[in-house]
């Protein structure tokens, strides 16, 4: 990234994609492509340096810029990640994933039916719920925080995860997700067969709507999973014990106690860049696998309005 | 808007059946209704009730809860650093998102969704990688961009965040980073959705590619920008997580009351103060409200439901 070579590099990249379709190279499309790429340098450098932190050592790390190390330093960090509160790593691990499964599914099990009703049933308060699910989705979950931790200390249940599973399920962007799946993909016409046929509403929901409603599942499931694996202050606020924390909030623990913000402390393995980068991967990764998979769908959720910060 | 609500309810068939169907709507929404209650509709109202408590004798207290958060030093702090960091971060998710998705607009075939993809890439790290990516920027001893750090002649992560404008633009740049990929998607689409006679129209009478960007495109999407724009001051002034683990990881140098929700949190956990608490979500609920109202009445979403 000298800047000798740097010019020359971007006409050479700046004319690829153009030439093909044998238009003159203008300066416009230099820019363009130009500004495009350094942009595109920019977002990819920095996780490209946290990917190949757990790959070094930490006196690579201190040469600073990019390095591929090698896998028995990835090893070694693992340990060490491991060795951290005998293993309390995977305890957050597993809770993570009872708490945000669970959550997931109980928001297909709300958010199906509850869409079917909205979009293609008549009832008392309809519209009324339609605007309430629309507002809530708009809101960020952070502005009911405090409140539930309010009310869940009030009945005691701090530190367990039904609070938390109820409040994952509660998701009114699933049910959006699943209103306006059933209002484009079910046509009316096959609920009006179903009434002909003398099917009860129950029956034509389970036997019609249900059978077609397999996107919206994963939608609502991918999102729902994500929305929960994301979330930190919920856990942060209504899980202070540690066995009882997700990951997020266990990351949190282990860069405090982690010899780079606090030397003094003398804790039993080292935790440094590596290792704490190689926990924040880990972290991540299912989220990331996710995010890549259902990209097309992200992009439809998102045209359709409703994505949040 | 009546009307057409009125309009859309098409005549349904027998009396009894519309009985018993509405029963068994009843029962398909139930399960709804009861979570909204229990996670929505209760933790709201009791956080009312909550702020008019006295937290030491259990009575009416009036507005004393609100005097005591308005009255704290760091409550209008508050609002003003996080009104701060939503002038420097907004406008950059705007300029940054829309010009973005502009240039790759522009770009057709398979150069433009290479790019898309990869502006993308970095909404995929959830809220604490995304902080730990950005410990190991902001570390000038390990950082990435070491070479930056040292030539501004910084040293460690306090020093970097002893500035309170430095603060304001490490955050703004946490967010963008997170934030901007989702977004690209989404005024992508809404250029997507221009319709392609428009755009051939527009070159036909002459439309260099800056004017059919400037005057044809832009125009087109500011519902989308808009949209962008309400939902990301509503998120941005609700900020708890990066301010408060950067607290935690550079110590003593940033306040651990930084912004209103961290206020709250405060005096929810530390203090113990659940009046006062309450309060300050009331305040941040009733904000937050009107910006939803807003957001759903203004920028279309309630009228393509």
């Amino acid at each position: 990234m000298e800047s000798t070579v740097g010019p020359s590099r971007q006409v050479t990249l700046a004319s690829t994609p153009e030439t093909r379709r044998a238009k003159p190279i203008t300066g416009g499309t230099m820019f363009r492509v130009g500004v495009m790429i350094l942009f595109g340098l920019m977002f990819l450098y920095p996780i490209v340096a946290l990917l190949l932190a757990p790959t070094r050592s930490e006196s690579s790390m201190m040469h600073g810029g990019l390095a591929v190390g090698s896998w028995a330093n990835v090893v070694y960090a693992w340990k060490q990640i491991m060795g951290f509160d005998s293993g309390m790593f995977l305890t957050w691990l597993k809770n993570t994933v009872v708490m945000v499964v669970g959550g997931a599914i109980l928001a297909i099990l709300l958010s199906i039916p509850t869409g079917y009703a909205m979009a293609r049933l008549r009832f008392v308060g309809r519209n009324w719920l339609i605007f309430v699910t629309l507002l809530l989705m708009v809101m960020p979950n952070t502005v009911l925080t405090i409140p539930l931790f309010l009310e869940v200390s009030t009945v005691h249940l701090l530190n367990s995860f039904w609070p938390v599973i109820v409040i994952y399920g509660f998701y009114p962007f699933g049910v959006y997700l699943s209103f306006i799946h059933f209002k484009t993909a079910l046509p009316m016409e096959l609920i009006e067969a179903g009434r002909m046929d003398g099917l009860s509403e129950l029956g034509i929901f389970f036997r019609i709507a249900v059978p077609l409603a397999r996107q919206a599942v994963a939608l609502v499931g991918f999102f729902g999973f994500v929305a929960g694996w994301t979330n930190f202050f919920l856990p942060y606020v209504l899980l202070p014990q540690t066995q009882t924390s997700p990951l997020a909030v266990g990351l949190l623990q282990m860069i405090s106690s982690s010899q780079l913000v606090n030397p003094e402390e003398g804790l039993n393995v080292q935790l440094y860049m590596p290792e704490l980068a190689l926990a924040a991967v880990i972290t991540m990764l299912p989220v990331m696998v996710i995010f890549i998979a259902a990209q097309r769908y992200l992009q439809r959720g998102a045209i359709m309005g409703a994505v949040k910060g | 808007m009546d009307a057409s609500v009125l309009a859309e309810r098409a005549p349904t068939s027998r009396k009894s059946r519309s009985i018993k169907g509405s029963a068994e709507t009843l029962l398909l929404i139930a399960p709804y209704l009861i979570a909204l209650l229990v996670a929505g509709a209760l933790p709201a109202i009791y956080a009312l009730i909550q702020s008019f408590t006295s937290p030491t004798t259990g009575g009416f207290a009036g507005f004393s809860n609100y005097l005591t958060v308005i009255s704290n030093f760091r409550f209008f702090a508050s609002f003003g650093d996080v009104g701060l960091l939503l002038l420097v971060w907004l406008p950059m998710m705007v300029i940054g998102v829309v010009g973005l998705s502009l240039l790759v607009d522009a770009s057709r075939g398979k150069f433009g969704k290479l790019m898309l993809f990869v502006y993308y890439i970095p909404g995929a790290l959830a809220g604490m990688t995304n902080f730990m990516l950005w410990l190991l920027i902001l570390d000038p001893s390990v950082s990435p961009i070491k070479f930056f750090w040292q030539a501004t002649g910084q040293s460690s992560i306090d020093s970097i965040l002893a500035s309170p404008m430095h603060v304001i633009w490490v955050l703004a740049a946490m967010l963008f980073y997170q934030g901007s990929g989702s977004w690209l998607l989404i005024v992508y689409g809404g250029l997507n959705s221009i319709p392609d006679e428009v755009i051939e129209a527009a070159r036909i009478d002459g439309c260099s590619e800056w004017q059919l960007a400037w005057r044809i495109k832009l125009p087109m999407i500011a519902p989308w920008i808009g949209y962008l724009i309400l939902m990301n001051f509503a998120y941005g002034f609700q900020i708890f997580l990066e301010p408060q683990v950067l607290a935690t990881a550079a110590q003593g140098i940033l306040s651990p009351q930084w912004s209103p929700n961290q206020l709250s949190y405060t005096y929810a956990y530390e203090v113990g103060n659940t009046g006062a608490a309450a309060a300050i979500s009331v305040i941040l609920l009733i904000i937050t409200l009107a910006l939803g109202v807003l957001i759903v009445t203004k920028t279309g979403l309630l009228e393509r439901s």
